[in-house]
């Protein structure tokens, strides 16, 4: 049996357990309170935290949507870069769709192509290139493209990109269904006269939307390609021109060529011809000219004063006649080139003051004035002596013929690059512009009361070009009708 | 005269015709392998060149030598990444070391996980006696479970046998993908080959998304199909993040998929299990590539492009610490497509991490895929491998000397 102290004792036992229990809890309610605020906050932050992952991820969304745009934008004008060099570098018209491939599709994010242009023979779109196209399918399509025809000649006309995304096209469907494609964009092709036409691209990719920036890609392709094609017609038109000039200079040329042949052999008979016959006619004149010299020393007989005017005349006749076969002689030599130069080196001065002196009773007969500019660094020539001296009585001769009384020629030499020009100048009535190349043909004579007056053979000219040119120089004439002429020639310089 | 090392000899050609392609990627090929004897082949290939010829003009020019390997969206070698083209790998391996090649056909008819049992029993015909080191596995990518292909082979190959894989690709049409195997070309099909003998290799596999925001349960799931998170239906975190609703999402769902796919907490992992989306059901249940079971702990994951390099880079450690300082004769890259579209005009600085990692001359091989298969844990040989999504899986083999 339990005591009253025992009783005691366990209820103040059994106080003091409820009350330490009691206070046990307390502190753990205060923990769990504790806890649970903090498991509250950690909720609360877990939650704001949430909320910042769902900023993030939306921003984190749309800056990968930019980024994307953006990369198929780069990509896209990188493409349009390269194939427009490729391009524009193409001049034949047949290589410029072959020069697109499929890797410059896929840069501009397609992977199918076609391009058709209208020939006018055929009246219809015929088709220059297929990218990503098996047979079957591009035969649907040139069918189809055949029979929707205006459709496409209308997107020519207004000269507008068509697109998956753009309003009111009808054949939108049919488009898709026929060139097996999810998007599209169709551009005109235009070059500016004939064969416009269109260049269609296409994806299958189900996650591609078409955007303005591909339409606008693909008509600037569209453009370039009409470029290139106006540039390779132009090209080909240029380049047949050419090719028809070509062929004409060759026939020209080949015509002239042979003309010129004939002409040599019809030359050259005339010089034998010429040459033949003043030989021929040397013998007999030589017999006339010495009987007639014998007529006239009266060692056969007193000739009468008539008869001796008339032998005279045979007499003078003769020598002229004499002067014009050597001359034609000289020329047909020269110009066969039987004629030998033996070119020497000339004093100028020597050759002036001879030729001045051997004409000094005609120049003294005009009260002509002479004047001698022979310079320092062009005294000496390089020629053959006595053809020299005839080319200066020649020059020198017609210019005292041409010249008025108390006129004045002028004899004038420099030096130009390695040769000598000498100038031979008068004062007379000069010759028309018309007359200044023939002048140097045989047998051409200036119509002018002078010649009409004076005899000549027509030949002195002619026979001082040929012996200019036999040695190497050229000869010209400047003048002006009542002015005068300047008689210019060069030959080589004995440097 | 006794073989004592592995050769290998790559070619590449971007022809497109599938018969000049395979003679011209052939003959590179066979140059580089200078005449060795040549005991498998692996092709891979875009898929405009995935036909029959191309197996028919490779099987003829190597007449008997096992062929193996997958259609791609884009193909990777050292040489760089190409969208259009085919790459061949030959090998010329040492007496010691083992293979068997297989191939599952008619999957959707036997389910995967009895098409990964026949693939496994298949390989290990005649591996009785032999020392099994590594099964690499190319499966069709439009395959629906996976994941029940890896439990098949693992049911007989074992639990921890490590095992990588890829899931072929098409052009991102999702229409067809193809399998190579022999002269063969097949769709619905997995091929797969084992390796033992004296091998040696390293694996790394990261992704290098990073999670965000709070975690969240899977509350009802059935394979890949996750109907409920947070009791909720599932399509709510995606609604609730991206501030969209189901016909939003539909639209934006390639780009969500990638960018920000779920990812299912693994204990000692260093990175989470990644799962992208690939559809969204009138209910709000949303469809995964691979499996996500019931109760996993998910987190909605958000990647970049450097936080992705970064992952490439730490694979590639991970690899080189595999292959314990050994010369690496040959590397297997698998590469999610995912990861090709997310670095766009930066898909070649993956490359040239590897490249810069292992040497330029070292021979690379490899896809980007739908979908890539390899252990959690590869150094250690206890891990189980997993379907994964948006990761890159580099295999460096080498030999023992």
């Amino acid at each position: 049996m339990l005591s009253v102290g025992h009783l005691i004792l366990l209820g103040l036992a059994f106080s003091i357990t409820v009350i330490s229990l009691a206070g046990v809890l307390f502190l753990k309610m205060g923990k769990i309170k504790q806890l649970q605020n903090a498991v509250d906050k950690l909720k609360k932050s877990l939650d704001e935290m949430d909320e910042q992952a769902k900023l993030i991820v939306r921003t984190d969304m749309e800056l990968n949507k930019t980024q994307e745009e953006l990369d198929k934008k780069i990509a896209g004008l990188y493409g349009l870069q390269i194939l427009s060099r490729a391009i524009s570098t193409t001049l034949e018209e047949n290589q410029i769709f072959k020069t697109i491939k499929a890797g410059h599709l896929e840069d501009l994010g397609f992977e199918k192509a076609c391009g058709l242009l209208w020939n006018d023979k055929e009246k219809k779109f015929v088709l220059q290139l297929n990218i990503g196209y098996p047979e079957e399918e591009i035969n649907a399509i040139t069918s189809f493209v055949d029979k929707h025809k205006e459709a496409f000649q209308n997107l020519i006309k207004d000269e507008k990109t068509l697109s998956s995304i753009s309003p009111d096209i009808s054949l939108k469907e049919r488009i898709n269904q026929i060139f097996a494609v999810h998007a599209f964009v169709v551009s005109p092709i235009l070059p500016k006269e004939r064969g416009k036409g269109f260049l269609f691209v296409g994806t299958e990719n189900t996650d591609v939307t078409i955007t303005e920036g591909d339409e606008e890609l693909i008509t600037i392709l569209g453009h370039q390609i009409g470029q290139a094609l106006e540039n390779a017609r132009l090209f080909e038109n240029t380049w047949q021109a050419h090719q028809e000039l070509e062929k004409k200079v060759e026939e020209r040329t080949h015509q002239l060529t042979l003309a010129l042949e004939e002409l040599k052999k019809v030359s050259n008979r005339k010089t034998d011809f010429v040459s033949a016959v003043s030989h021929e006619l040397r013998t007999p004149l030589t017999s006339i000219k010495g009987y007639a010299s014998i007529l006239l020393t009266g060692k056969l007989g007193k000739v009468p004063e008539d008869v001796r005017e008339r032998l005279e005349k045979i007499n003078r006749h003769s020598d002229e006649l004499t002067h014009l076969v050597n001359d034609l002689l000289d020329i047909s030599r020269i110009e066969s080139g039987r004629m030998t130069m033996k070119p020497e080196a000339q004093d100028l001065r020597n050759i002036v003051a001879g030729v001045l002196d051997l004409l000094s009773a005609q120049l003294k007969e005009k009260y002509i004035n002479t004047q001698v500019n022979v310079a320092g660094d062009a005294l000496t020539v390089l020629a053959d002596a006595s053809q020299i001296n005839r080319v200066f009585i020649n020059l020198i001769g017609n210019a005292i013929k041409f010249t008025p009384e108390k006129g004045k020629i002028t004899i004038s030499s420099h030096k130009a690059g390695d040769r000598v020009e000498v100038d031979i100048a008068d004062n007379g009535c000069g010759i028309p512009a018309e007359a200044q190349e023939a002048i140097f043909e045989e047998f051409y004579r200036v119509d002018n009361p002078i010649n009409q007056q004076v005899k000549g053979t027509g030949l002195g000219l002619t026979l001082v070009k040929r012996i200019i040119e036999a040695q190497g120089g050229k000869i010209w004439v400047k003048s002006k009708v009542g002015e005068g002429s300047t008689f210019s020639f060069t030959l080589p310089h004995p440097a | 005269m006794v073989q004592d090392t592995i050769n290998v000899g790559i070619g590449l050609s971007t022809n497109k015709d599938p018969v000049v392609a395979a003679k011209e990627a052939l003959q590179q090929a066979r140059i580089r392998l200078h005449q060795e004897h040549i005991n498998l082949a692996i092709v891979f290939s875009t898929v405009d060149l995935a036909c029959a010829i191309l197996l028919k003009t490779i099987g003829l020019s190597l007449s008997g030598v096992p062929i193996i390997g997958c259609s791609a969206a884009a193909i990777i070698s050292h040489q760089g990444i190409f969208k259009h083209g085919l790459v061949i790998m030959l090998l010329s391996l040492p007496d010691e070391v083992y293979f068997n090649t297989a191939c599952v056909k008619e999957i959707k008819t036997k389910t995967s996980l009895t098409a990964g049992r026949v693939l496994a029993d298949k390989l290990l015909y005649g591996f009785h006696q032999v020392k099994r080191n590594i099964s690499i596995i190319f499966s069709d990518g439009l395959m629906e479970e996976g994941s029940n292909l890896i439990q098949g082979l693992q049911e007989r190959l074992g639990i921890s046998f490590p095992l990588v894989g890829a899931s072929a690709s098409d052009n991102l049409t999702f229409r067809k993908t193809y399998l190579y195997f022999n002269q063969e070309i097949f769709n619905d099909a997995a091929c797969g080959i084992l390796f033992g003998g004296k091998l040696n290799f390293g694996l790394g596999i990261k992704h290098g998304w990073k999670p965000l925001g709070k975690p969240r349960y899977v509350t009802r799931s059935s394979g890949n199909i996750v109907h409920e998170i947070d009791n909720a239906p599932a399509i709510k975190v995606y609604e609730e993040y991206l501030a969209c609703n189901l016909s939003e999402l539909r639209k934006k769902l390639k780009r969500v998929s990638i960018l920000y796919p779920i990812g299912i907490y693994l204990s000692g992992e260093e990175e989470y299990l990644l799962r992208n989306l690939l559809s969204v059901e009138d209910d709000g249940s949303l469809i995964f590539q691979g499996n996500v079971p019931c109760e996993s702990l998910i987190r909605l994951m958000i990647g970049t492009k450097e936080s992705c390099l970064a992952a490439t880079q730490a694979a590639l450690d991970d690899a080189k610490r595999g292959l314990m300082a050994r010369q690496t004769k040959f590397v297997f890259v698998f590469d999610s497509i995912s990861r090709y579209i997310l670095l766009g005009r930066n898909a070649y600085k993956e490359l040239e991490i590897i490249k810069a990692g292992l040497g330029k001359d070292t021979p690379i091989i490899g896809i980007y895929t739908y979908g890539e298969q390899a252990p959690l844990k590869s150094i250690n040989y206890q891990g189980r491998a997993y379907f994964h999504n948006q990761t890159v899986n580099i295999l460096g083999v080498g030999g023992f000397n």
